[in-house]
């Protein structure tokens, strides 16, 4: 029978051995697991919880499991330096071999960063990002941590075999990111479930063109619109991108011809306008036309969503010889160390300070109201993964979501403004 | 904790709209502790919900219910929620539901057969729920047998632990022969 991407996916994982089809409920291999600042739950909490009373008693395979102490580095309390503690003991304890410890960023751009995943395995991380892993043509799914202590222990889960929904996407790539907008507008259009336990998988004559920044930030945002899983094809770029971080072997998976999909949507990003969402919903989305002239007080560019080289540098390359309007305070957080790097060596993070933006140390910290909190009133337009009420501090906040450009363009016109009426080269 | 999923839950209704996400139900930013998010969950809409929820009150929402994050809702059952009840729920918060076994039921068409402050009867084992004082009901979805036993086990934790030593005691028994 023809089959879906997940539905490869998981009849290649499924321990029963037998094609996996959408509505089942199988129980699956598990390739890699990705635990991130939260590791000291599966690890010891849970484990206490359910009796056994050392901790975890062991790991299924010290190979497959991925630590990385991210979110907030350096530690901004002294509650989450102790749980740090705990979870190097547990590390040591438990014999796991990869552990990024003493290194800011966020954990899924440094498990693509380091090559700890590859196109057609199936990789489980205690955090809804995970999902991201999609991009590169691996089933990354986000679990719970209670499901991670069960992955731990036995390298196994269970899933539904999701329903899938085909994105389609047609026109050009123009020379700057507009995944934020694609994503963005899909969610307005057809709402913030659109994709709901199921899985996208990406397709249509832009995917070739789309870089594999552009398609994290594609796939992380799936959790935004309900999916399981959200996956890209894997093609040359997928090749390259991997070939200079991972040696090991690696099966992608593909679709066959006539699968059957719930539903197929289809976009031309040549008429989409560049959109924005309002507070305090990702669905929430109008042209960004609709709220030009809106004071800012605050705009951002990081996350797992858009904290990539390619966001920062369309920043860069438009704050050239501009600068950030008085007031506005423009934070700009790269997603990992690796990301940083790359953008100081182009020579991207002097044009930012040159123009008044405040580059901050990767991590997740942007995301949250951990670095750069709103007061009562304020107005912030960010190029991070939710706009949530709070999300930034004061419940009284009111949060835009935007691309990377159109944050920028708000952020040297002091207020919510079209890019292309602030950038005339444009 | 398990919960008997043959126990008919017979409760006073919240009612919640759509895309509830898990920020506003663990308001952790602000208040780190469970004593402090008890004091604060969902106050983003509904500010007195903290306040006056009693034990075994029912909670009814829309579509896309715990949509976010991958943080659990166990605030709720600590403020006394006898049961969520909703259109549908996001895959992430129905995860966490059913792996710390806390009572999560879909029903698709429930927000119209409840009102805000009416008692709702969820009855697992008939597959439905109803509204006792005007007769309406509506199915709930039944968890496949799998889900069924997490639940029984009391969470996905205790289901591991039992396997893990069924597993130990037959590689023992293994071993002595």
């Amino acid at each position: 029978m023809a089959q879906t991407m997940a539905e490869k996916l998981l009849s290649r994982h499924n321990l029963a051995g037998a094609p996996a089809c959408a509505g089942d409920i199988i129980e699956a291999r598990i390739d890699g697991a990705m635990c991130h600042y939260h590791a000291a739950e599966p690890m010891h909490d849970l484990a206490l919880q359910a009796g056994f009373k050392d901790g975890l008693p062991r790991v299924w395979d010290p190979d497959r499991v991925f630590v990385l102490l991210d979110h907030h580095q350096p530690t901004l309390s002294q509650a989450q330096a102790d749980k740090n503690a705990l979870m190097r003991r547990e590390v040591e304890r438990l014999g796991i071999q990869c552990f990024h410890d003493a290194e800011p960023g966020i954990s899924h751009q440094m498990m693509a960063d380091y090559g700890l995943m590859r196109p057609g395995e199936l990789v489980v991380g205690n955090d809804s990002h995970t999902i991201s892993y999609g991009a590169l043509n691996a089933g990354g799914a986000g679990i719970t941590r209670a499901d991670m202590m069960f992955v731990l222990l036995f390298g196994e889960l269970w899933f539904q075999v999701p329903q899938s929904v085909k994105v389609i996407l047609d026109g050009r790539q123009p020379n700057y990111p507009i995944a934020k907008d694609i994503i963005l507008y899909l969610a307005g259009k057809y709402g913030d479930d659109f994709a709901g336990s199921m899985s996208i998988e990406y397709a249509g004559s832009l995917v070739p063109e789309l870089s594999i920044d552009s398609r994290m930030c594609l796939s992380a945002h799936g959790v935004e619109v309900g999916a399981k899983f959200a996956l890209f094809p894997f093609d040359e770029r997928t090749r390259e991108f991997l070939k200079q971080r991972t040696d090991k072997p690696y099966t992608p998976i593909a679709a066959d011809a006539d699968a059957l999909y719930e539903k197929e949507i289809r976009l031309n990003v040549d008429e989409m306008p560049f959109v924005v969402a309002r507070p305090h919903q990702f669905g929430n989305v109008c042209p960004v036309d609709d709220v030009a002239g809106t004071r800012i007080d605050q705009a951002q560019i990081g996350s797992c969503a858009n904290g990539r080289y390619e966001d920062i540098e369309i920043a860069a390359r438009m704050l050239k010889g501009r600068k950030v309007a008085k007031g506005v305070r423009f934070l700009i957080s790269p997603a990992s160390q690796q990301v940083y790097l790359q953008c100081l060596k182009a020579g991207l993070i002097e044009p930012l300070v040159e123009a008044g933006a405040q580059v901050i140390t990767p991590g997740c910290g942007i995301c949250q109201p951990k670095v750069g909190f709103l007061s009562d009133g304020e107005v912030c337009i960010t190029a991070t993964t939710r706009n949530f009420k709070g999300r930034k501090g004061s419940q009284k906040a009111d949060i835009y979501l935007g691309g990377p450009l159109t944050v920028t363009a708000a952020a040297v016109a002091g207020q919510i403004a079209n890019p292309r009426e602030v950038f005339d080269e444009l | 904790m398990s919960f008997d999923l043959d126990r008919v839950l017979k409760g006073r209704v919240w009612k919640f709209g759509d895309s509830i996400e898990t920020d506003a139900i663990n308001p952790y930013y602000q208040y780190p502790t469970m004593d402090e998010m008890k004091q604060h969950t969902l106050e983003t809409y509904r500010p007195e919900f903290a306040r006056e929820v009693k034990a075994g009150d029912i909670l009814v929402a829309g579509r896309n219910f715990g949509c976010g994050s991958s943080r659990p809702g166990l605030v709720l059952r600590e403020v006394g929620i006898a049961a969520i009840v909703v259109e549908s729920a996001a895959r992430l918060f129905l995860r966490n539901s059913i792996a710390r076994a806390m009572p999560i039921f879909l029903a698709p068409g429930i927000t119209g057969i409840v009102n805000e402050g009416e008692t709702l009867e969820v009855d697992y084992a008939a597959g439905e729920v109803r509204n006792p004082a005007t007769g309406a009901r509506v199915n709930l979805r039944k968890f496949p047998p799998l889900i069924e036993r997490i639940l029984k086990s009391g969470g996905l934790p205790e289901f591991a632990r039992e396997r893990y030593l069924a597993e130990a005691k037959a590689e023992l028994a293994g071993n002595r022969q």
